[in-house]
């Protein structure tokens, strides 16, 4: 039988078996997530125009990851708007940063690949760059704001007469935390995801200079910074935002 | 007092924003960082650029070849200063060439009297991006960003030595030696943030089990089915041993996830147990179960996203070439998406581990 599907469905098992419905739930919102990424590639792929596709999909992928996992209406919502609106921020960082990195493309590692492949698709690969970028922070933009402002809609419950100035000053300590990990499961994402990249340079005798300026590793890096940047913006974001909306009541 | 930490924070991030930005600038326009290449400036006048004719291909894309007539000067070795003539074909779509624009800094080569420029000058780029990454590090961390910074820097050192032993031995240990990475990984994370004690020991227990038991699991599994539709051959993994290496970057991925999962259920159970001595088992393991419920989905979703959102420019590619949808998924997202979902059962089964491993350990030490 085919391996990914049998993992998969060990995948859907366990995660059932362990976190039951919310974990079903959350299975589903994985699959989702593929998906609308294979949609996304079709809809480019028939000449659409990149960047309004970019636009649709981020809220909605934004929507998978976060209504997927979380129970509470509260959490979810205002995880979700916070993010948007970070998302919009890093966006126009992305779109000015990979204007001048003009790292549009695939490497030469891949020309085995395009063996057989058109070199002139006739799509403008520095747009598609742009959509990479934001694509790979969504995620973690999502997580961190759904941490946080899990967090604070629980410290809100256990002590309702919380003021405003108290719940901002919670947010700050617990959003110290998260940036942490939230660092680690960045870089080692990372790290799992450039090691093949890395190993394949070292028997070609590339130079400094030429793995520096690679549009590859730039591009890698730049996208670990991103996604950096986007759980930076999204802690305050967050944490005023929910403490704005559950104090006003 | 609050005001004042939050001003010196922010004088702080201005000092690493104008000292960042210096950096970034010395970068950019420092001509001998590099010893192979040298650095040229494209210059501004003569520079064209006109169509040579509209292709269209068997796919029926329709692009461009295009003709880019520059003049590069250059700004060092030993040709400084001299100005060369550069002749550079390009399609807009830029999937594999490059499109010059006037004043760029370029990486550029000399031989035999002729100019090749390599590729447009990239490497200031990261610097400016970290400088915004470390000041907004310092308004919102303050302090903490030393302790961030340094185990971000020890991350990566670890990292290319772990990635250079690889190489020397060829790559035949990869398993070994990332499997050995996780546990060395792990124990330095978990002593920079919790310090050595009891609960850090549980955490970095239920890390390890976590992660080898789910790659024993996806082992298996792979082995019984025959490996079918894996096909390592594709993109990246152009190398002797590449399900070897696949392998090693599942273990490498996966780990930063399971690291921060196994802390907070671990940590939040650690505190329940001191708050309440007396708390049953039961209630122990439905804690344990609430929060991993709240936390996998997420986490899944972050390393989806970081593996297969770089699939996207190959995806659209074939796609585009008419390979059709299940040529293109087992070509381009199939391996991305196998790294996920194993690491997807790594992150699920951390949850038994880091709970059972609480269970185990920290109860009984309250007990006696």
């Amino acid at each position: 039988m085919n391996t990914l599907l049998v993992l998969t469905i060990t995948l859907a098992i366990l995660m059932t078996v362990i976190s039951g419905e919310t974990g079903l739930r959350s299975f589903f919102s994985i699959i989702i997530n593929v998906v609308l990424l294979i949609f996304v590639a079709m809809l480019i792929s028939w000449g659409l125009n990149i960047p309004v596709i970019t636009l649709i999909f981020v809220p909605l992928k934004l929507a998978t990851i976060i209504f997927a996992g979380t129970e509470n209406k509260t959490v979810g919502k205002n995880a979700f708007l916070s993010s948007l609106l970070v998302c919009l921020v890093l966006i126009s960082l992305i779109f000015v940063c990979q204007y001048f990195a003009q790292a549009a493309g695939m490497g030469l590692e891949v020309n085995d690949v395009l063996m057989g492949q058109s070199q002139q698709p006739g799509i403008d690969y520095s747009l598609i760059a742009i959509t990479v970028a934001i694509f790979s922070t969504l995620g973690a933009i999502a997580e961190a704001a759904v941490s946080i402002t899990a967090g604070l809609v629980e410290i809100k419950n256990s002590k309702p007469t919380i003021t405003k100035e108290e719940l901002i000053q919670s947010g700050t300590n617990i959003g110290k935390d998260i940036i942490g990990t939230s660092m680690n499961t960045i870089l080692f994402g990372l790290f799992g995801s450039v090691l093949s990249l890395i190993l394949w340079f070292y028997p070609l005798n590339y130079s400094w200079g030429e793995i520096l300026n690679d549009k590859l590793v730039i591009n890698e890096l730049l996208i670990m910074m991103y996604s950096l940047i986007g759980v930076l913006l999204i802690i305050p974001l967050a944490t005023h935002f929910l403490a704005h909306t559950l104090t006003k009541k | 007092m609050n005001f004042k930490i939050k001003n010196q924070r922010l004088i702080f991030a201005l000092i690493c924003l104008i000292l960042g930005g210096a950096i970034t600038c010395w970068t950019y326009f420092s001509t001998n960082i590099y010893h192979k290449e040298d650095i040229a400036v494209i210059m501004p006048d003569k520079f064209e650029d006109r169509l040579i004719h509209k292709d269209t291909d068997i796919y029926q894309n329709k692009d461009q070849t295009r003709q880019q007539t520059f003049y590069i000067k250059m700004l060092s070795g030993k040709h400084k200063g001299r100005v060369y003539k550069v002749i550079n074909h390009y399609y807009p779509s830029q999937l594999t060439t490059q499109k010059y624009r006037i004043h760029n800094r370029v990486l550029a080569k000399i031989s035999k009297n002729k100019a090749v420029v390599l590729s447009p000058k990239r490497d200031w780029i990261p610097i400016m991006v970290l400088t915004i990454t470390l000041s907004l590090m310092i308004i919102l961390a303050g302090k903490h960003t030393i302790a961030l910074l340094i185990s971000m820097i020890l991350s990566w050192a670890i990292f290319f030595g772990l990635m250079f032993w690889d190489l020397k031995t060829n790559s035949n240990l990869s398993i070994l030696i990332y499997g050995l990475a996780d546990i060395i990984f792990s124990f330095i994370c978990l002593i920079i943030v919790q310090g050595y004690n009891k609960k850090m020991l549980v955490t970095w227990l239920a890390t390890l089990i976590g992660i080898f038991s789910s790659f024993i699991l996806c082992y298996l599994i792979m082995q019984l089915t025959g490996n079918t539709q894996m096909r390592y051959d594709t993109s990246d993994f152009i190398t002797q041993d590449p399900q070897g290496i696949f392998l090693a970057q599942t273990l490498l991925g996966i780990l930063g996830a399971v690291l921060d999962e196994a802390t907070d259920i671990v940590s939040s159970l650690h505190e329940l147990i001191i708050h309440k001595p007396n708390i049953t088992k039961q209630e122990l393991i439905n804690s344990g179960r609430n929060m991993g419920k709240e936390i996998t989905g997420p986490l899944i979703n972050v390393l989806l996203l970081i593996f297969i959102a770089s699939a996207l420019p190959e995806t659209i590619l074939y796609l585009r070439d008419n390979a059709g949808l299940g040529n293109t998924f087992n070509y381009t997202l199939a391996i991305g998406l196998t790294q996920s979902v194993i690491s997807g059962i790594g992150i699920v089964l951390t949850v038994v581990s880091a709970t059972g491993a609480s269970l185990l350990f920290l109860k009984q030490k309250d007990r006696s």
